[in-house]
């Protein structure tokens, strides 16, 4: 379904048109087939090939690369149009960005050229190994081990990884551990000797994006395959590629909020009850102005988010936050609310707001829980007011 | 801060430098030879906060090869990274 209040003063004429093609792509290509692939709990490898086809997985990849090189807005535009039919599979777009955007960022030349055109065509998929049992939001403990191999040529990988998204279909993992307890990320191909991977199966929602468990036995690693240095896998690397996780994850809600706004008030509009709408009951009325109101508010956010990435701006990472933050939540309150105003018919898997209340509160879980978000964004503003006493102190002092 | 600031002043850059930093963490009178990682002030979003910050202030690309944490410790060892990388830059 097209975009009923696009905001058009702030998107370029190259933005809208895009806009407009990523909502076509959903129309035909996403929203009939979502509940199938929900329930078969697989996205069909033909899906996967057609955001290839349509050069969606190289959305952010430069030219030379073989990728589109769109800009951030752009990005999050095609994750909104996206999530609006299928959380899970905007799931693959959001963890190719978060691997490509790494590797362009920390990449040689040698491994950009490598890796990055087969990740802008599709040809291989990428996914962002860092969760471990048991450690979910606690990334600084990581317990799984890089070693120098017996010839100090190459790396030997040990431990294990869970919730991994697209880790059942991925191609390459870009893997966390620690080198003598130095944090450390490596590209580790799918095919290599000594890794595992079992499928995650039973999600209460997100159940098509493929998640998996990897389990690496002495796994070796080419030294080539390291991204970075060792030390910086997760001040730098990390973060970097989890920028764009939170992005791509905060549109994607955002869709499933739009989802959840257009269900409800096309229901709202048409539904009898007694001779009248049911739209014109004052409680479903203040349901869907919360819900109205969120999806503006949530929008300024994302959009905020993506232009402050474009812009490079350091305060694009605690706009991010914000966004991610803000729009996951409000899509649980809007789909828990999309389902009430349908009644039974919400709760049956023939409508789609009985996916989006199962998807969207994954929204909340990955790319950081609402309450990591919390801990950071509000340790963030108490400092800021803490500077600005101590600013003001300064300046009484003068 | 202009969006891109022209490297031609060590102590115009160790000013930015410091009132960068001294926005983003709180605790006052920060020394410039202090080491931010080590005291425990900064949070985990910092260190990509501030290669950013220089990214976007003074027109530089931070790659792989720049990955030491000398190079961004202190209010002095960022300023002279600076300085250092724009003179390659221009070279």
């Amino acid at each position: 379904m097209k975009e009923t209040t696009p905001m058009t003063a702030f998107l370029t004429p190259e933005q809208s048109a895009k806009y407009a093609e990523f909502q076509e792509f959903a129309a035909a290509n996403v929203e009939p087939f979502a509940g199938e692939w929900d329930r078969a709990q697989k996205i069909p490898d033909a899906a996967v090939s057609l955001l290839g086809q349509a050069g969606y997985l190289g959305a952010g990849i430069p030219f030379d690369y073989g990728g589109k090189g769109w800009d951030v807005v752009t990005f999050g535009l095609l994750n909104e149009a996206l999530g609006r039919s299928d959380s899970a599979f905007t799931g693959v777009l959001t963890v190719q960005a978060m691997v490509s955007t790494v590797l362009l960022k920390w990449g040689t030349d040698e491994q950009r050229r490598k890796w990055l055109p087969p990740l802008a065509k599709g040809e291989l998929i990428g996914a962002f190994a860092l969760t471990e049992p048991g450690r979910g939001s606690d990334i600084q403990s990581l317990a799984t081990e890089f070693k120098l191999s017996s010839g100090g040529a190459g790396l030997i990988l040990t431990g294990e990884k869970k919730w991994i998204s697209c880790g059942q279909f991925a191609g390459v993992f870009l893997v966390f551990g620690k080198l003598d307890q130095r944090p450390l990320a490596c590209l580790v191909p799918r095919n290599s000797n000594g890794l595992e991977i079992k499928p995650i199966q039973d999600l209460m929602g997100f159940r098509a994006a493929g998640l998996a468990q990897l389990r690496f036995n002495d796994v070796s690693i080419p030294a080539e395959n390291v991204i970075g240095k060792p030390g910086f896998g997760l001040s730098h690397v990390a973060p970097i590629g989890l920028q764009f996780g939170r992005i791509s994850t905060a549109c994607s809600a955002l869709g499933l909020l739009r989802g959840c706004f257009e269900e409800s008030t096309s229901y709202a509009a048409s539904r009898m009850i007694g001779g009248n709408r049911v739209g014109e009951l004052g409680m479903i009325q203040s349901l869907i102005a919360r819900m109205g109101a969120d999806l503006e508010a949530a929008r300024l956010l994302c959009w905020s988010a993506c232009r402050a990435e474009d812009d490079h701006v350091p305060e694009t990472f605690t706009k991010t936050f914000i966004a991610k933050y803000f729009t996951s939540r409000a899509a649980v309150h809007a789909a828990s609310d999309a389902v009430q105003i349908r009644g039974a018919s919400g709760c049956h898997e023939s409508s789609p707001t009985a996916r989006y209340y199962r998807g969207a509160k994954i929204m909340e879980i990955i790319e950081g829980t609402t309450q990591v978000h919390e801990v950071i964004l509000g340790k963030g503003f108490v400092h800021e007011a803490v500077r600005r006493g101590l600013a003001r102190r300064h300046e009484a002092s003068h | 801060m202009n969006p891109t600031m022209i490297v031609n002043d060590i102590n115009q850059v160790k000013e930015t430098v410091r009132k960068f930093i001294n926005n983003s963490i709180n605790i006052d009178g920060l020394g410039d030879d202090e080491n931010l990682f080590e005291s425990g002030i900064v949070n985990s979003l910092f260190a990509v906060q501030l290669m950013t910050f220089v990214e976007r202030g003074f027109g530089l690309e931070i790659g792989m090869e720049d990955l030491d944490v000398e190079n961004f410790k202190s209010v002095n060892a960022t300023a002279a990274f600076i300085n250092r990388k724009s003179v390659g830059k221009a070279a």
